[in-house]
């Protein structure tokens, strides 16, 4: 893990531009939003997520975080077949600010076209040069 | 087909419209063109980055763009209206690269806010005079402020002093010019205004009211101010003498300005012009008590406007209530507020006035921290009803002012304040409410039948 002006990257994960970052853990993939994304965004208070079974297209909307002054949409880092999704931040929004990495996860996919699409997400390297030019 | 929302202006108002519209419509397409190379930051915060109580200046934004991104707001920053066509409702601008663009809207957003009004004083296009509006004209002072040793502010009001305040900070030599008799005169009263001023007095910062500036001196630089006559030396001259409300464009379109020469709305926001919407330090308000039209121009009402802007041009329903032009500042460590109308405000639209005033204790007498604090509460006769507040103390005067303002909307008489139950602890609070207190000294003073 780094810090970038206060903000954390983790080492392993996939990043996209849109603060939302990718585990592939074997033939899941696990996604939430990132530590930039949520302390810019402040207390999250209600959260939307898409039903298990449904496919979703990377660079289409899978979600949305609302706060108490903005809304903003989750985009699909990946495409695939949502298999898991994260009850608890449902009703405890709060955890995608305690824990965007942990405890704070959105949804499990079984991506698609995983290695395709990989490439066009930043690697931990290139997440840190990204996150030193964000304000 | 999803709706088109264009918004003019990224500061506090434009935000605010652009983050409700997108609450209201998930699906619209929402675009803020801004002139500024920021987007949205706290103007109010400025004087206190020049302080240096603020050390970094990119804390100031309440996004960043990447975030707008997120929000899928699109953000044209440096950008430049040059007309609007409410026929076939087209924007025209310059963007960053100079090339001309056009963009359709289904509502459109005025949030042009103001401009610091440049008084006509011989002099005042001298290097070294500098008004205090934007992160740039920031930075222009914290820079010139290393290099001087005396500055000169023109103008008693909040931005003024809080600048003043801020130089002093920096440690200059301050002196404050005003050319009314008060500072602070939107505000407070007279008396009021008077504990203010010995209090900034005593830190060793002159202020001189009832003095008109008769120009700015130096050759190509300033090197001081006439006043009166009285030559006073000055490295950097600071105007604070008011904003403008940007109505030019507002004007080239049709859009309506109202009694006070900002844009005139309705209570949707709504200009006269169908489809087009303004809020924020471009507009005139309506005030809570007299129903007349003024301006507001805090950053407070800018945010509240700006959202019932976003609200209704994004389809829904909300409407803005009006103002009382509350305000809090810390000036030289007194905290100062007030809400609802002054002395002079209140004679002027023809209120007959009875006040009352507390110097108090902020938490129990006996407890080590306690501060002093003087309330001030202003009463119309006939209906005993409240119609203002003025707080100077150590501490907590924003609750106060907040909890004085709501009385007003409330339509609360001075027997419902003195009736109001209050809390105490020692360490926080005193037994007695300097609120309860003035009230109770403004009822004494007037015979009811």
């Amino acid at each position: 893990m780094v810090r970038i002006n206060n903000y954390e990257v983790i080492d392993g994960l996939y990043y996209s531009e849109n603060h939302v970052w990718v585990r592939v853990e074997r033939d899941i993939a696990v996604i939430g939003i990132t530590d930039y994304g949520q302390k810019n965004l402040r207390e999250i208070v209600n959260v939307v997520l898409p039903d298990l079974g449904v496919f979703i297209n990377q660079g289409t909307v899978l979600g949305s975080l609302e706060t108490v002054k903005a809304v903003v949409d989750v985009v699909a880092p990946l495409s695939g077949i949502v298999k898991e999704v994260n009850e608890k931040v449902k009703s405890k929004p709060s955890l995608i600010n305690e824990d965007p990495y942990g405890e704070g996860w959105l949804v499990k996919i079984t991506p698609s076209n995983l290695h395709v699409e990989l490439l066009r997400l930043m690697d931990f390297n290139r997440a840190i040069e990204w996150h030193k030019t964000l304000t | 087909m999803s709706k088109s929302i264009v918004i003019i202006g990224c500061g506090a108002a434009g935000l605010s419209a652009a983050l409700n519209a997108r609450k209201t419509d998930r699906n619209a397409n929402i675009t803020i063109i801004e002139q500024e190379e920021y987007p949205a930051y706290s103007r109010c915060a400025l004087p206190f980055v020049i302080g240096g109580e603020i050390k970094d200046i990119n804390s100031l934004l309440a996004f960043s763009p990447s975030m707008y991104k997120m929000m899928r707001i699109d953000l044209r920053l440096k950008s430049r209206v040059i007309d609007v066509d409410s026929k076939s409702k087209t924007v025209m601008y310059i963007d960053h690269q100079s090339r001309e663009e056009n963009l359709h809207y289904d509502s459109l957003i005025l949030t042009t806010g103001a401009s610091p009004i440049i008084p006509p004083i011989n002099g005042v296009n001298k290097r070294g005079v500098y008004v205090l509006r934007t992160i740039n004209d920031c930075k222009s002072i914290i820079e010139a402020s290393s290099n001087s040793k005396n500055a000169i502010v023109i103008g008693a009001g909040l931005v003024g002093l809080e600048t003043a305040d801020a130089l002093y900070r920096r440690g200059l030599n301050v002196t404050v010019f005003e050319i009314l008799p008060s500072i602070l005169r939107a505000s407070l009263d007279e008396d009021m205004a008077e504990i203010v001023k010995s209090s900034i007095e005593g830190k060793g910062v002159k202020i001189f009211v009832n003095r008109r500036i008769d120009e700015i001196t130096g050759d190509d630089r300033v090197d001081g101010i006439i006043s009166d006559g009285e030559r006073f030396k000055a490295d950097m001259v600071v105007l604070a003498t008011g904003v403008r409300a940007n109505t030019e464009l507002a004007e080239k379109i049709g859009v309506q300005t109202g009694v006070t020469g900002a844009i005139k709305v309705n209570s949707r926001m709504e200009t006269t012009v169908k489809g087009i919407y303004a809020a924020g330090d471009c507009v005139e308000s309506r005030h809570i008590i007299t129903s007349q039209a003024v301006l507001s121009q805090l950053g407070t009402t800018a945010v509240k406007q700006g959202r019932v802007a976003g609200i209704n041009a994004a389809g829904g329903y909300a409407t803005f209530p009006g103002v009382l032009n509350s305000m809090v500042s810390r000036i030289f460590n007194l905290e100062v507020g007030s809400t609802g109308l002054n002395t002079l405000q209140a004679e002027s639209y023809g209120f007959k006035v009875f006040t009352g005033s507390v110097t108090w204790k902020t938490r129990a007498e006996y407890y080590p921290e306690a501060k002093s604090i003087r309330v001030k509460l202003l009463f119309e006769r006939g209906s005993l009803k409240i119609i203002g507040g003025q707080i100077i103390g150590g501490e907590f005067v924003a609750p106060r002012i907040d909890s004085i303002a709501q009385a007003i909307q409330s339509g609360m008489t001075v027997f419902d304040i003195i009736d109001s139950e209050t809390c105490y602890s020692p360490p926080l609070a005193n037994t007695w409410s300097p609120i309860t207190l003035a009230a109770e000294s403004a009822l004494s003073k007037i015979k009811v039948t």
